[in-house]
């Protein structure tokens, strides 16, 4: 028994070290951003910098902040507008029988995969003739339909898991659909719709292709504003570094939020 | 029971828009590919029938894409499932240990990382001059290499930062998979002597065969719209040593402007993914009913 608790000890140590290990590239980006201009091109490097130090990201968020801010409405507004939709549709889905339902689940899971380059150039086309190109509406309304797929197939997989009596019940007290689906499927699922939520809050916080060609001054996003970080004949290394980790900030954090759920969001709810 | 119009009234929103941004891109795109549409030439875009398509698949760069894109693909899902299997048996072994769920989630951040900070935090680490990957080599003695700006090891660097980035994915899912084992399997097996590599082969693997299907597929449609990382790291360089599909489509649609021969190569994408998902659906949907 000894030797399986050491056995133990010692994978526990191992894991420790990986974790590391496949942190060092986060945590090195994350290093950097306390630098200043002269700590950049020292070698050897400077390992550990003046934590007090704050002018990249106070530089950053002085240059950016109107793309940061373009970032968070675009992803807060697409992810809400895209939960509004997702939400009684997957109740329908999960709930209501008709023909040809599961062929319509299919398809509104094939979707899904539709490679984001594919759809780029109607995309594109379509937004400068009704003059939405490079604007806020143009850009939630195309992010909503990106992440649909996927809300409404996760969303059915937490709704497919709630007790049928309970609505029916709720039907019996004279609820109608809508009262059913919000007062009681919505409080019930609440913890699976969180981590929807999460998800696709996270692809139109992470999405870049899309807005690389979609944006250009007035609704640039942020990780657009990052990619003119890389190919600068002097790339500005320091605020690259604070530009990434402000950008690392929401992923970060949700990440704890959901940790439990993560498995099923990336995989759809195919594994659980 | 329920009317028509209350279903209609919960799915239809949900069904419109999808009909209205799915199937409107993917007609307009077939169509687009078969037009000579170029914003840049003030010539009227003519039908051109497949005439975009065969010149694709003779242009040699997009043979390179092809190539690379399977070479990127099949070399980060090979060694994501190798190197994600065995951490996946560590975590396995001290799941029932306190913190081990904190270690495990700080673990597989890399994957929730934005990968437009992925491809520039590489570009940094592994700068020839100034990069920390360098420094590190000269300090254990090894020869420094030139990464993303060497055409031998450029798409090795890229494969390397994806399978950095997406290795905890596997890890996660096979986790999942091996926690679902039932118990006594492994017991028996210990009692009938078996070794820690037969047990891997005779239990784990088959348990972990569905886990496997599944990843492999979303790592796969993932690949193969691989773009961010390139983008920012080498631009498909140097020369075509890293170009993709979705670089090339990218490029010709919105570099040349030349929208009719990018929206064919964006069309033929979509046609390789919806090809290999629904063979490996199939195959899935069979494995489940016996």
């Amino acid at each position: 028994m000894a030797s399986a608790r050491r056995t133990r000890f010692l994978l526990y140590i191992a894991a420790l070290v990986l974790t590391l290990v496949n942190l060092a590239p986060i945590i090195w980006i994350a290093l950097t951003a306390f630098k200043n201009r002269a700590q950049i091109y020292q070698i050897p490097p400077v390992w550990i910098p003046d934590f007090a130090y704050l002018d990249n990201f106070i530089t950053v968020i002085q240059g950016y902040w109107p793309f940061l801010l373009n970032s968070v409405v675009i992803t807060l507004c697409s992810t809400a507008l895209c939960l509004l939709i997702a939400i009684p549709c997957a109740f329908g889905l999960t709930l209501f029988t008709f023909k040809g339902r599961e062929d319509l689940k299919m398809w509104v899971l094939s979707n899904r995969m539709m490679p984001p380059i594919a759809a780029a150039v109607p995309l594109y086309l379509a937004m400068r003739g009704v003059g939405l190109l490079d604007t806020w509406t143009g850009m939630v309304l195309i992010y909503t339909g990106f992440n649909l797929p996927f809300a409404i197939w996760m969303a059915m997989s937490f709704f497919r898991g709630a007790p049928v009596e309970v609505l029916e019940a709720a039907r019996i007290d004279g609820c109608n659909w809508l009262q059913v689906l919000v007062k009681v499927m919505v409080p019930m699922a609440a913890g699976g719709l969180m981590t929807v939520a999460v998800f696709v809050f996270l692809f139109a916080w992470n999405e870049l292709l899309i807005a690389l060609f979609l944006t250009n001054r007035n609704a640039r996003t942020f990780p657009v504003i990052l990619t003119s970080f890389s190919g600068q004949a002097q790339t500005v290394w320091e605020q690259m570094a604070a530009a990434s980790i402000i950008q690392l900030v929401p992923p970060v954090i949700l990440t704890f939020f959901v940790q439990r759920h993560i498995v099923a969001g990336m995989t759809m709810g195919a594994v659980k | 029971m329920v009317s028509r119009t209350t279903k209609l009234l919960f799915i239809g929103p949900g069904v419109a828009y999808l009909a209205i941004i799915g199937l409107f891109p993917f007609f307009y795109s077939l169509y687009l590919s078969t037009t000579s549409l170029n914003l840049t030439r003030p010539r009227r875009s003519q039908f051109v029938g497949i005439d975009n398509y065969v010149q694709l698949v003779t242009d040699p760069l997009f043979q390179k894409a092809i190539l690379n894109t399977a070479i990127l693909a099949m070399g980060s899902i090979a060694l994501e499932i190798v190197i994600g299997f065995l951490i996946a048996k560590i975590f396995y072994e001290i799941a029932h240990l306190r913190t081990v769920d904190w270690l495990r989630t700080l673990f597989i951040l890399p994957m929730m990382v934005t990968p437009v900070i992925t491809g520039l935090m590489f570009t940094y680490i592994l700068n020839p001059t100034l990069g920390v990957a360098n420094v590190l080599l000269r300090m254990v003695g090894l020869p420094e290499s030139g990464w993303f700006g060497s055409v031998d090891v450029a798409l090795l660097s890229v494969i390397m930062v994806n399978v950095w980035q997406w290795t905890p994915f596997l890890m996660l899912i096979m986790l999942a998979g091996l926690m679902a084992v039932p118990r006594e399997l492994y017991e028996a097996s210990a009692l009938d002597g078996a070794h820690w590599y037969q047990q891997s082969w005779h239990i784990e693997l088959p348990a972990l065969r569905d886990v496997l299907l599944v990843g492999a597929i979303i790592r796969l449609i993932d690949n193969l719209r691989f773009f961010d990382v390139v983008y920012i790291a080498t631009r498909g360089g140097p020369g075509d040593a890293t170009e993709v599909i979705s670089m090339f489509a990218y490029r010709q649609s919105f570099q040349f402007f030349n929208m009719g021969y990018g929206s064919a190569a964006a069309v033929l994408i979509l046609f390789i993914t919806l090809f290999v998902t629904t063979l490996a659906m199939r195959y899935l949907r069979r494995v489940e009913h016996g």
